[in-house]
């Protein structure tokens, strides 16, 4: 049923109140020129509106052709005006009376403001049409009851268009909202059992050795990315900007570990992204002087106005002047990829290094 | 004493400490009875998971520090907790250690955390490091803790993964002052911790009466 559903019992009530007061409006005067005509109207107007009230409170009647035969019926009435009063006579209302408005509201709450003017359009002319057979000069058309059917549509029209809007996107909050928790759940179920698990095997391979080592690395490694999969509380970060710490927990494994502050590390998208990407390129180059086991460590800090990067590894270390050299022979490495990256968003990347004593590369970047 | 919802960490914890001589008195589960047995059978030091079922892993390090005598407090977390690390330490836990540690690390870990030393690992480090740099940042910075010059320099080091050794080496410090310095960070957190709760219960009891 939704939000129309109460906006279809109102149209509903309408119907029925007014065609009680066009009831009472040809009883006053008596019917008129030609009661029974006059009588014979009103009682098709009941009709119609039981018809309508049961037709629209069904969804899958609501639609164009019910709409059409609504207004057909209205115009029906309306048009029968003359007969019933005979001659017109000043400022009174039609046969119908209020009663045509009930599908203006239709047209208005069935398709919005353009339709419910279309509606009120087509039935004021109608309207008018009866007062202009009756002689009365086109200046001198009461315009009021015209005035009012457009009010109605539209403002009905836009009522019920954004009534529909609001609970699109509430139906959207709960869907996210109903998502949201169901990926708590999972990810409390996953933490409590499988991540220990994991974690457990981690640490008994370890100490196995050999083989049951591998499988230990393994473990932990998914471990990490599982964990970061179901992450319970992700940090609404400003739009177009990202957590840095999140990106560069993707490189937590066995062999590196990966150190961040408890408050988020907040970078527009693309500088992060490069950033991560130049931590990529010095956590290659570990694999590639010291080994596919060899630890590593990534440590990330903000100071005042700079977001500082340390990869720190304790491998052979880069004797002095090698890197100029490989940057002259036009060996890229270390230059392109973490440089290059680096000072493209206006940072500094400095590397410690001595034979034997590890290496560290600082990247820092404004944030 | 050993925390931890899942059997298997648990028992596995145990019997590691017990091979290793420790006498464990208790091996709970849940974080309540985490604090009731603790008043019971006034562990030395307690291994504490984060992840309980009932209290938060935080809520029984505050619980815990409360006691008379307070126990030693090593946490033993998943990674990927940092703001639950970080409450705890802040609350009295002295340690922090990754369950993806060996066995001999975590042996390690308990040993210097009975014998009264902080835990410090890379991971522990980079949370605390970040802590007062969070609270420097604040807009009235002169109340709240900071950290010299040196020790600043010290946890820096730590968080990039060198050891007390390789510090001491580098800096030209005897291992003791390394530790000395890290512990000192951790003891003035807790400090402002401590204060800050008090100066907390104290506006909230003047406001209500």
């Amino acid at each position: 049923m939704g939000i129309e559903g109460p906006f279809w019992r109102t149209v509903a009530v309408f119907r029925a109140a007014s065609l009680v007061y066009a009831a009472i409006l040809l009883a006053r005067a008596g019917g008129y020129a030609n009661p029974a005509a006059g009588w014979l109207v009103i009682g098709i107007m009941a009709l119609w509106t039981a018809a309508t009230i049961f037709a629209y409170s069904v969804e899958g009647f609501r639609g164009r052709p019910l709409l059409a035969a609504d207004m057909l019926v209205t115009l029906g009435c309306l048009l029968a005006t003359p007969v019933v009063q005979g001659v017109h006579q000043e400022d009174s209302l039609p046969v119908t009376a209020t009663w045509m408005g009930g599908v203006v509201l239709a047209w208005a709450v069935y398709g919005g403001r353009r339709l419910g003017a279309l509606a009120a359009a087509v039935v004021a002319l109608a309207d008018l049409q009866t007062r202009g057979a009756g002689g009365v000069e086109f200046e001198r058309l009461p315009v009021n009851g015209t005035v009012l059917l457009f009010l109605a549509g539209v403002l009905v029209g836009h009522v019920a268009r954004l009534a529909r809007k609001a609970e699109a996107r509430m139906q959207e909050a709960v869907e996210l909202e109903a998502a949201g928790r169901e990926r708590e759940r999972l990810a409390r179920g996953i933490h409590d059992s499988v991540l220990q698990v994991l974690a457990l095997v981690q640490r008994r391979g370890q100490e196995a050795g050999g083989e049951a080592a591998e499988l230990g690395r393994l473990a932990g490694e998914q471990e990490a990315a599982l964990r970061e999969l179901v992450r319970l509380r992700p940090e609404p970060a400003p739009a177009g900007a990202v957590d840095l710490r999140t990106l560069l927990q993707g490189y937590g494994s066995g062999t590196v570990t990966v150190s961040v502050p408890a408050t988020p590390l907040t970078l527009p998208a693309a500088a992060a992204g490069e950033l991560s990407a130049a931590v990529g390129a010095a956590l290659d180059n570990v694999v590639k002087h010291c080994g596919p086991h060899a630890p590593a460590w990534v440590f990330a800090e903000s100071d005042g106005g700079a977001v500082t990067v340390t990869v720190r590894d304790e491998g052979p270390g880069i004797p002095e002047g090698r890197l100029e050299q490989a940057e002259a022979g036009g060996r890229l490495g270390v230059a392109q990829s973490i440089r290059g990256r680096v000072e493209d968003l206006g940072g500094t990347v400095t590397v410690v290094s001595a034979p034997g004593r590890g290496t560290e590369i600082e990247m820092s970047v404004p944030a | 004493m050993v925390v931890d919802d899942h059997p298997m960490w648990r028992d596995g914890v145990a019997r590691d400490l017990a091979e290793a001589g420790y006498e464990v008195v208790a091996a709970v589960g849940e974080g309540r009875q985490a604090v009731r047995v603790a008043a019971a059978v006034r562990p030395e030091l307690v291994v504490l998971d984060l992840q309980l079922p009932d209290l938060s892993g935080v809520e029984v390090a505050r619980r815990l520090a409360a006691a008379e005598p307070p126990p030693r407090v090593l946490v033993l977390s998943a990674s990927g907790e940092q703001d639950d690390v970080l409450e705890a330490v802040k609350a009295g836990a002295s340690g922090y250690l990754l369950k993806s540690a060996s066995r001999e690390d975590f042996l390690d870990a308990v040993r210097r955390t009975a014998g009264g030393d902080a835990v410090f690992t890379p991971g522990l480090a980079g949370l605390v490091l970040g802590e007062y740099r969070r609270l420097a940042a604040r807009p009235a910075p002169a109340t709240g803790p900071h950290l010299t010059e040196r020790e600043t320099e010290v946890l820096r080091l730590v968080a990039k993964g060198l050891s007390y050794k390789q510090i001491a080496e580098r800096l030209v410090l005897s291992h003791r002052t390394v530790q000395n310095h890290v512990q000192n960070t951790l003891s003035k957190l807790q400090l402002h911790n401590r204060v800050e709760l008090v100066r907390y219960a104290i506006e909230r009891g003047l406001d209500e009466s």
